[in-house]
């Protein structure tokens, strides 16, 4: 006896790679394909030059890992204030503890992830203790954080650390740079983490859809306590970054990285209720950003057009996003 | 038609108890210790620093200050009614402040046609906002994010524009008088009146109107069902789209006139305005009672949280606390107040399935 | 594995939803469980997969057909570890996730923390082929259709081990194509051995697909796991509706005069929905009842009334002027049109708000003067309610979800009142209300149709609609089959016509 069909009509090839790779993200390859070229183009190939390459991908890394910090809790559906100045915290803390303390890279830079991770544990745990939308209570601890990281040095400046350090950050490989090497090394395992391992798929399902991960045995609170330690390691990678590639900190880091921690998950096509990720996806979009900035210097237009624009675009890409899926009133 | 596996009556009505335990009793106690800790805290700094009672150097300015936060608290209680969000107050206040300053600046306004102009720009903004959020059903959380970003370029870039670069530093007439003036200075006879600054009738007058709007009127009434459930308000005939509109356009308006009043102590007005205000904005209401959810507001209980928050920054400044060690102590306030909230939640859950 | 629950009992405030309930499952069969609306289905259910705890008897399982163990479940997960599995008719996937995925997710295969995705597969190719489906393993859910999205929610019951398998309502979104194939796969599940619960109001189905049934009614199963070949449709019907004639007491004395014009006509109204041709009138004084079953569009039909959906043909009348209404707003103040809802909780009354304030919702444009409006004047409205309905209260300010179910009932039902509607459409008005405060609104609904309202009365309960309304009209699948005269209320006669109407289709 035959098997039952249940297959309906097989859609051509190409839209099955699209609809594997996803509408957007091949989308936003075109368009990231399409800037390069053209800004290659109408800069007559100063883009090429490898100290402009070098440029471009340096200041990179750091949106990078911080976009990947936010989408991983809206992957659970929820969002993170704090990963802005967790950033910042997390490189003030290690330059102090280099310059104040003595204390030797090799273990300033784990203490850096570490006061990330234990960060965005406690961020964890207060969401799922108060039950509270998470933008409030990391409302509250960005607050908190934001002050921490005066407690530090006041509004002193950190240099002269550990010269290797900054000197390996400032360095470049095979003509990439090596805080991006590190940027793309993080954005394969976030990747990786979220395809392959049971508590990544575990985290996604209870985005997706929570009460069939929890009938399916699924703790809904460990997936958001781990997004948020997650996102605050992440955080905590991006301090590292900052540490190596500038050469010296201050409090005010992380400031405005919180418009780009949302900008790149965002456009790149993460949906605010949770559920989806797209490494690739943020990658890129982070990638545009870069390659408009780059546009500004150049052309010197007003930066304050390119924040009117990112915000639009962003603005643009929720509504888009939210009013496919058709979401009821709050 | 409900079907075999929708919530049955008596499950749901387990589920709806517990929430509805949180009723009067809770309010009345809360608003009640509030005042005990500003006071308490009043004597505490007063103590420890007696410049704390002075009028010109402390109690004068937290007024001002006060006024200011007590309006950006109701403008987020405007939509807390709901069961919405505002996060883009900040942004509103600075555009409305905007607004003002232009006409100012190049038409020369008189005082409060500035102010009218402040008000009516938030009021436009807020009802933007109020609209994508009934036209796409896009939660207001979501849409006033985006807005927030939004804003934040355009708001740069109109004061880039038209301003020397940062700020208008035109002074209206009546603005140096509403900055530096209080009441004690006008005497009648030997009759002076009390060291109140002129900025705090503004923060009276819009306290008044909402606890109106919202205490008597239809129109708040009808807000609160709304927040309380969208469903049954519109099955119970309340124009709910209109009444979202209205309440959004009223948290614009009333950024608007925070972002005015705060100009006006500045004595400018900048791009940077409103940037401390979403902290407060939330702070305020819930530390006074009002619901998240929706439904319920407390315009007395938002002041009093203005009133504490406002204590405790200024005291702790005249105790040389640094401004980031401030921020430490406030967040930590706001999550005090969340977890208290959620504790009370959890209380009168165990009340109500016992009884 | 067997499965018995043993005089189940289960009550709620006022309500005994479940009243000493048997059920008994054998492996390879396909047993129904059937019963109306408020009959305790969906609390036995609910019992059985641990979202509720039972408040009397017991549930056992024999998990080698041999030995019975006591159980209890404290959560839905417990339940589905026992083995019990359910099918809910909204789906419970992860769009994101593929197919295989999702039938594995349970316990997804791993080797040190990573997903081992060829075990996976292969688990989820070895339920598929189980039940001889051909799946695209790799698909996302989200590009399945709602019908294959449901076999996968059955592959997955089967790679939990499930040995029993609720189906609730399985085919009422499917095409009859769709639905075969759903029945030739769960034959495969009997076949292996599983229990298949299947919950359903098409009787034509359960006729064709199961061999042994339970019937439940007011709480108690009044026919327990017998052989389906033992009964007739007619006999199953009989059983699901019948009751002891002694509760009803039809008040002949009603005449309503149905001369002039009706209050509410509708003329071969269309909607977006799905209707076509609802043509219905009534008068002022009458009671017309709309009867049929879950997802036959009654209430749907009521909401196109009101404005929520779209008319897309016909005419709607009020006191014989052709009108469109577009919000609920429009139809209470121009036309006087009120809609008691049927889901009194989240669409009928405000939990969280004063009783005072959830009557006086509808009329706070009457009472506000300059935009104002006083408590006072609020609360001498309530206490005109409190009165003539025999609403028990505390105060004024009491919060309406503090009330009984019938009080809230009496709430939602005060707010149109208030109002002065003139015609009423009311909607369940008596789902999980105690038989004493039943008989009680059934007198107010008399009452109000005594005072002129008319009345457009929907109800699932045929027992209440016999006694209540004075014409009775049979809504299947969007169209209305027919019309019954109730005017002597015998429910002998109504109840054989009703019925009859509503299997009007499978009788062709």
């Amino acid at each position: 006896m035959s098997a039952t069909r249940v297959e309906e009509a097989r859609p051509p090839a190409v839209t099955t790679l699209v609809h594997r790779v996803g509408r957007t993200e091949a989308l936003l390859f075109a368009l990231a394909l399409i800037a390069t070229i053209t800004l290659i183009i109408t800069t007559h190939g100063n883009l090429l030059h490898s100290d402009t390459i070098r440029a471009v991908l340096q200041y990179l890394a750091v949106p990078i890992v911080i976009g990947l910090a936010q989408m991983v809790v809206l992957a659970v559906g929820q969002m993170s204030l704090s990963v802005g100045v967790l950033t910042g915290l997390s490189a003030v803390v290690s330059a102090g503890l280099m310059v104040d303390h003595g204390v030797t890279p090799w273990l300033a830079v784990p203490g850096a992830l570490l006061i990330g991770a234990l960060a965005g544990l406690i961020n964890g745990l207060l969401v799922v203790a108060t039950r509270i939308n998470g933008f409030i209570v990391t409302l509250a601890t960005m607050t908190i954080i934001s002050g921490l990281r005066y407690g530090v040095h006041g509004t002193g400046t950190y240099d002269g650390y550990a010269p290797g350090l900054v000197k390996f950050g400032r360095a470049s490989i095979l003509g990439l740079p090596t805080v991006f090497l590190v940027a793309v090394a993080v954005a394969i395992a976030v990747a990786w983490f979220f395809r392959r391992s049971v508590a990544g798929r575990q985290l996604l399902a209870s985005g997706g859809n929570p009460l069939a991960a929890r009938l399916s045995g699924i703790s809904n609170d460990r997936s958001v306590v781990l997004a948020h330690a997650l996102s605050g390691l992440l955080a905590g990678v991006a301090g590292v970054l900052v540490l190596m590639l500038s050469g010296s900190v201050n409090a005010s880091i992380g400031d405005d990285l919180l418009l780009p921690s949302f900008a790149a998950p965002i456009i790149g096509g993460v949906a605010l209720v949770g559920g989806a990720v797209s490494v690739l996806g943020t990658c890129l979009a982070a990638y545009v950003v870069r390659l408009v900035d780059v546009a500004q210097a150049q052309y010197n237009i007003n930066p304050r057009w390119v924040d009117l624009v990112v915000g639009g675009v962003v603005l643009g890409a929720v509504m888009l996003s939210q009013s496919k899926d058709g979401t009821d009133e709050t | 038609m409900t079907d075999v596996m929708a919530k049955s009556e008596p499950e749901a009505l387990e589920e709806s108890l517990p929430a509805v335990q949180r009723g009067l009793p809770w309010w009345a106690n809360q608003r009640f210790g509030l005042v005990v800790v500003i006071t308490g805290l009043v004597v505490l700094f007063s103590t420890l620093r007696p410049s704390f009672l002075n009028v010109d150097l402390t109690l004068v300015p937290m007024q001002a200050d006060l006024s200011v936060f007590v309006v950006v608290g109701l403008a987020q209680l405007s939509v807390l009614s709901l069961g919405h969000m505002n996060l883009a107050v900040g942004r509103m206040a600075a555009l409305s402040a905007f607004a003002a300053g232009l006409t100012y600046d190049r038409l020369d306004a008189p005082l409060f046609v500035g102010l009218l102009v402040a008000l009516v720009a938030g009021a436009l903004v807020g009802a933007v906002a109020g609209l994508i959020i009934t036209a796409t059903g896009i939660s207001s959380f979501v849409v006033t994010l985006a807005l927030d970003f939004g804003l934040l370029g355009l708001v740069s870039l109109l004061y880039a524009g038209f301003t020397d670069g940062v700020a208008f530093s035109v002074h209206p007439a009546g603005m140096d008088t509403l900055r530096f003036d209080n009441m004690s200075d006008y005497c009648s006879g030997s009759v002076c009146g009390p060291p109140i600054p002129l900025v705090v009738p503004f923060a009276l007058v819009a306290m008044l109107a909402v606890g109106i709007l919202f205490r008597l009127s239809r129109v708040g009434r009808e807000i609160l069902m709304t927040g309380s459930s969208l469903r049954t308000a519109r099955l119970s005939g309340i124009p709910v789209n209109r009444r979202i509109l209205q309440a959004h356009a009223l948290s614009g308006l009333l950024c608007g006139l925070a972002g005015w009043l705060l100009a006006m102590n500045n004595g400018a007005f900048s791009a940077t305005l409103g940037e401390q205000f979403l902290l407060p904005s939330f702070l305020a209401p819930v530390l006074g009672g009002t619901l998240l959810a929706g439904g319920a507001v407390s315009v007395l209980g938002t002041v009093l949280g203005s009133t504490l928050t406002t204590v405790i920054q200024k005291g702790l400044n005249l105790l040389q606390f640094q401004f980031d060690q401030l921020q430490i102590l406030i967040g930590g306030v706001l999550l005090i107040a969340l977890s208290l909230d959620r504790v009370r939640h959890v209380i009168a859950e165990r009340r109500g399935v016992r009884t | 594995m067997r499965l018995r629950a043993t005089r189940l009992v289960k009550v709620f405030p006022g309500v005994r939803a479940l009243d000493g309930v048997n059920l008994s499952l054998e492996p390879g069969s396909v047993h129904a469980l059937l019963g109306e609306n408020g009959a305790g289905k969906s609390t036995l259910i609910k019992i059985l997969t641990g979202v509720y705890k039972g408040d009397g008897g017991t549930v056992s399982v024999a998990p080698d057909d041999v030995a019975w163990e006591t159980v209890s479940f404290g959560n839905p997960h417990e339940s589905i570890a026992a083995g019990i599995g359910v099918v809910h008719q909204e789906r419970n996937l992860v769009p994101a996730f593929s197919v295989a995925e999702n039938i594995a997710l349970q316990h997804l295969p791993r080797k040190r923390g990573i997903v081992d995705r060829a075990a996976m597969k292969a688990r989820a190719a070895e339920c598929l082929q189980q039940l001889d489906l051909d799946l695209d393993l790799d698909a996302p859910v989200s590009s399945l259709s709602v019908a294959q999205m449901q076999l996968v929610e059955i592959a997955k019951a089967l790679a939990t081990r499930s040995r029993v398998l609720l189906l609730d309502e399985p085919t009422s979104t499917l095409t009859p194509e769709e639905a075969d194939r759903l029945y030739r796969v769960v034959a495969k599940l009997k076949d292996g051995g599983c229990s298949i619960v299947l919950v359903s109001h098409k009787l034509e189905e359960v006729f064709a697909v199961a061999d042994t049934v339970t019937v439940l009614r007011d709480g108690r199963s009044v026919c327990e796991s017998r052989p389906l070949a033992d009964l007739t449709r007619s006999d199953v019907v009989d059983l699901m509706v019948g009751r002891q004639f002694a509760e009803l007491e039809p008040d002949a004395l009603r005449n309503p005069q149905r001369t002039g014009e009706p209050a509410l006509e509708l003329d071969a109204v269309s909607t977006g929905r799905g209707h076509r041709e609802v043509s219905l009138t009534v008068h002022p004084g009458e009671i017309v009842g709309l009867y049929g079953l879950v997802g036959a569009g009654r209430s749907e039909l009521a909401r196109a009334l009101l404005g929520l959906d779209r008319i897309t043909d016909g005419r709607v009348l009020v006191r014989g002027v052709p009108t469109t209404i577009s919000s609920v707003n429009e139809a209470l103040s121009k036309h006087g049109i009120g809609y008691v809802t049927e889901n009194r909780k989240e669409e009928g009354v405000f939990l969280e708000q004063t009783i005072s304030r959830n009557v006086a919702v509808t009329i706070w444009g009457r009472l506000a003067r300059l935009g104002l409006v006083r408590d006072r004047a609020e609360d001498q409205v309530l206490t005109s309610y409190v009165d003539s309905l025999g609403i028990k209260v505390s105060g004024p300010r009491q919060l309406a979800g503090q009330l009984s179910g019938g009080n809230q009932q009496k709430i939602s039902l005060a707010k149109w009142l208030a109002a002065d509607c003139s015609i009423l459409v009311i909607d369940e008005p008596t789902v999980g209300i105690d038989v004493r405060t039943k008989a009680a609104f059934h007198q107010l609904i008399v009452d109000l149709a005594e005072k002129g309202l008319a009345i457009l009365l929907i109800t699932s309960d045929l027992p209440e609609m016999v006694t209540l309304a004075d014409r009775i009209l049979v809504m299947h699948q969007y169209r209305l089959t027919g019309e019954v005269d109730n005017s002597e209320h015998r429910y002998d006669v109504a109840s054989k016509q009703v019925v009859r109407l509503m299997h009007a289709e499978s009788v062709a």
